[in-house]
């Protein structure tokens, strides 16, 4: 490939494709933390206990209303200059946990703050899509189940979330959106992503145009892809299905 | 008038061939014009209290005038100033904390290096004491320097971690994220000067590449070029060159950084 001057390519290719990798990943278990998270904090927040609704009403709005950049200095600066230090050095150090036929990498504690940093960040948002969701539910609806005796947990679990996930689902796909693009941002402290990958491969070839671009070009086909795929579940069977039925 | 046109003529012509050698020249006028820098404390400075510029570079300008027995006269520059003043005769030597490059010497000629500034470590103390080890640390860098190439390129076992800028380097490695940083020695030394607990960190006596620093002398001046080599070679001889960088850099100094280059350790 000419793209990247020929001895060198591979090599630099390979940085963008392992920073790609970082990408996916990360922004994959983000989506999946996040949307666990999100969904229980606004089931909990109907509770009727008051001081843990106003605790996670503190969370959405600190949350919502500070910049990402700010939240991860925060985790990765801030929090971690208050924990032990035999802790940090823990978290630091390469642990492998052989598992026969593979074994798991501990991950590089940029990964580890990035990911609980995002995370915190998304769940803030779904929990808001989940809740304008469970608002979206009519009130018969739980009445009704609530007339066939059931507890309010199954309620929730079994009337109110299905249908309240369906209203919602294709904003929190944009929240999976934003979720991806946000990574970019880890690389401020340190995490080797895909935005990480192509700054580094341009100091050393000083190929601008052909490290940003590849770089714009791989979030575009994930970003796409994931849209894609939110649009083919919102329109798949039991989700439309469903949706026609209320 | 023609016969005194023609006498100024002859006068020019003689001053013309004379400054072929400007060694020479230096003598004649009893001044030596040297090109220092007045920002960039502890090369050269301004002195608060004197007014004067001070620094690494004028203690080395000014043994080079004490040799040639003629009075020194600095001239403020700044680096995009240095090559011009030099080609455009306006000073005969420059001592500005001259980088030696290839590109340079292009236009100008060096002396042999009288100082050098490497890519060091700031590491807690104990953890770091030779560059056998970095290939098992984490090292925080700053994103887009030559440190981090050089460092990614030299010691691929090592884990680099880039940051912003040196100020968030230096926090992963307070807080443990990282176990050293790498910057240039001079910038370290700058950077732990400021830290309130700076007991409790150091810099290891060690460099993994280096920058070389010289005199900038007009092009073609060969005599020049010895007597400046020769004088160099002197004062690292007499012990007066390791003086002038204790003064600057010794351990009872503002910026305490070990002295890991000699003159005449690179020619």
């Amino acid at each position: 490939m000419e793209f990247f001057g020929e001895p060198m390519a591979m090599r630099y290719l390979l940085w963008l494709l392992q920073g790609f990798g970082m990408t996916i990943a990360l922004s994959a278990a983000v989506i999946v933390a996040s949307t666990a998270l999100g969904i229980a904090v606004s089931g909990l927040q109907l509770s009727g206990y008051r001081p843990l609704r106003a605790l996670l009403d503190g969370y959405i709005s600190v949350i919502r209303n500070t910049p990402l950049l700010v939240q991860l200095f925060f985790w990765y600066f801030g929090v971690t200059s208050l924990l032990p230090s035999g802790l940090v050095a823990w978290l630091n150090t390469q642990h492998v946990l052989d598992l026969h036929l593979f074994s798991l990498r501990w991950p590089a504690f940029e990964t580890l703050a990035g990911f609980f940093g995002l995370t915190l960040y998304a769940a803030a948002f779904i929990a808001e899509e989940v809740r304008a969701g469970i608002n979206g539910v009519k009130s018969t609806q739980r009445a009704a189940a609530m007339a066939l005796g059931m507890t309010d947990f199954l309620v929730f679990r079994l009337v109110v979330l299905p249908q309240a996930l369906r209203i919602a689902w294709l904003p929190v796909v944009g929240q999976y959106l934003g979720t991806i693009k946000n990574t970019s941002i880890t690389m401020a402290i340190g995490l080797a992503e895909l935005s990480y990958a192509s700054r580094q491969v341009e100091t050393e070839t000083f190929l601008t145009f052909q490290a940003f671009g590849v770089a714009t070009v791989l979030y575009i086909l994930l970003v796409a892809l994931t849209e894609a795929a939110g649009h083919a579940v919102a329109r798949s069977t039991p989700f439309a299905s469903a949706a026609r039925s209320r | 008038m023609l016969k005194y046109g023609l006498v100024a003529l002859a006068t020019l012509l003689t001053i013309g061939t004379a400054s072929a050698d400007k060694l020479d020249d230096i003598k004649k006028a009893g001044v030596l014009r040297v090109a220092a820098f007045d920002s960039n404390p502890p090369f050269g400075f301004v002195d608060p209290k004197t007014r004067q510029i001070t620094g690494l570079d004028d203690d080395y300008a000014q043994a080079l005038a004490d040799k040639l027995g003629v009075k020194l006269e600095l001239r403020p520059t700044n680096p995009a100033n240095r090559i011009p003043l030099l080609t455009s005769d306006k000073v005969d030597l420059v001592l500005a904390n001259f980088t030696i490059t290839e590109e340079r010497a292009k236009q100008l000629d060096f002396s042999i290096p009288y100082f050098s500034s490497g890519q060091q470590f700031l590491a807690k103390k104990g953890t770091l004491s030779s560059r056998e080890q970095l290939n098992g640390l984490r090292i925080g860098a700053d994103k887009g320097t030559t440190n981090e190439i050089v460092l990614r390129r030299d010691y691929p076992n090592a884990v680099i971690v880039a940051f912003d800028d040196t100020p968030f380097a230096f926090t992963a490695l307070r807080n443990g994220n990282v176990q050293a940083i790498t910057q240039d020695g001079p910038k370290l030394v700058g950077l732990l000067a400021n830290v309130p607990d700076k007991e409790n960190y150091e810099i290891p006596a060690f460099t993994i590449s280096d920058d070389y620093i010289g005199v900038g002398i007009p092009k073609g001046e060969k005599r020049l070029v010895d007597f400046v080599n020769e004088t160099l070679v002197e004062l690292e001889a007499s012990g007066r060159a390791a003086k002038i960088y204790d003064a600057w850099f010794g351990p009872n100094s503002k910026a305490p950084l070990p002295r890991l280059f000699k003159i005449g350790d690179k020619s």
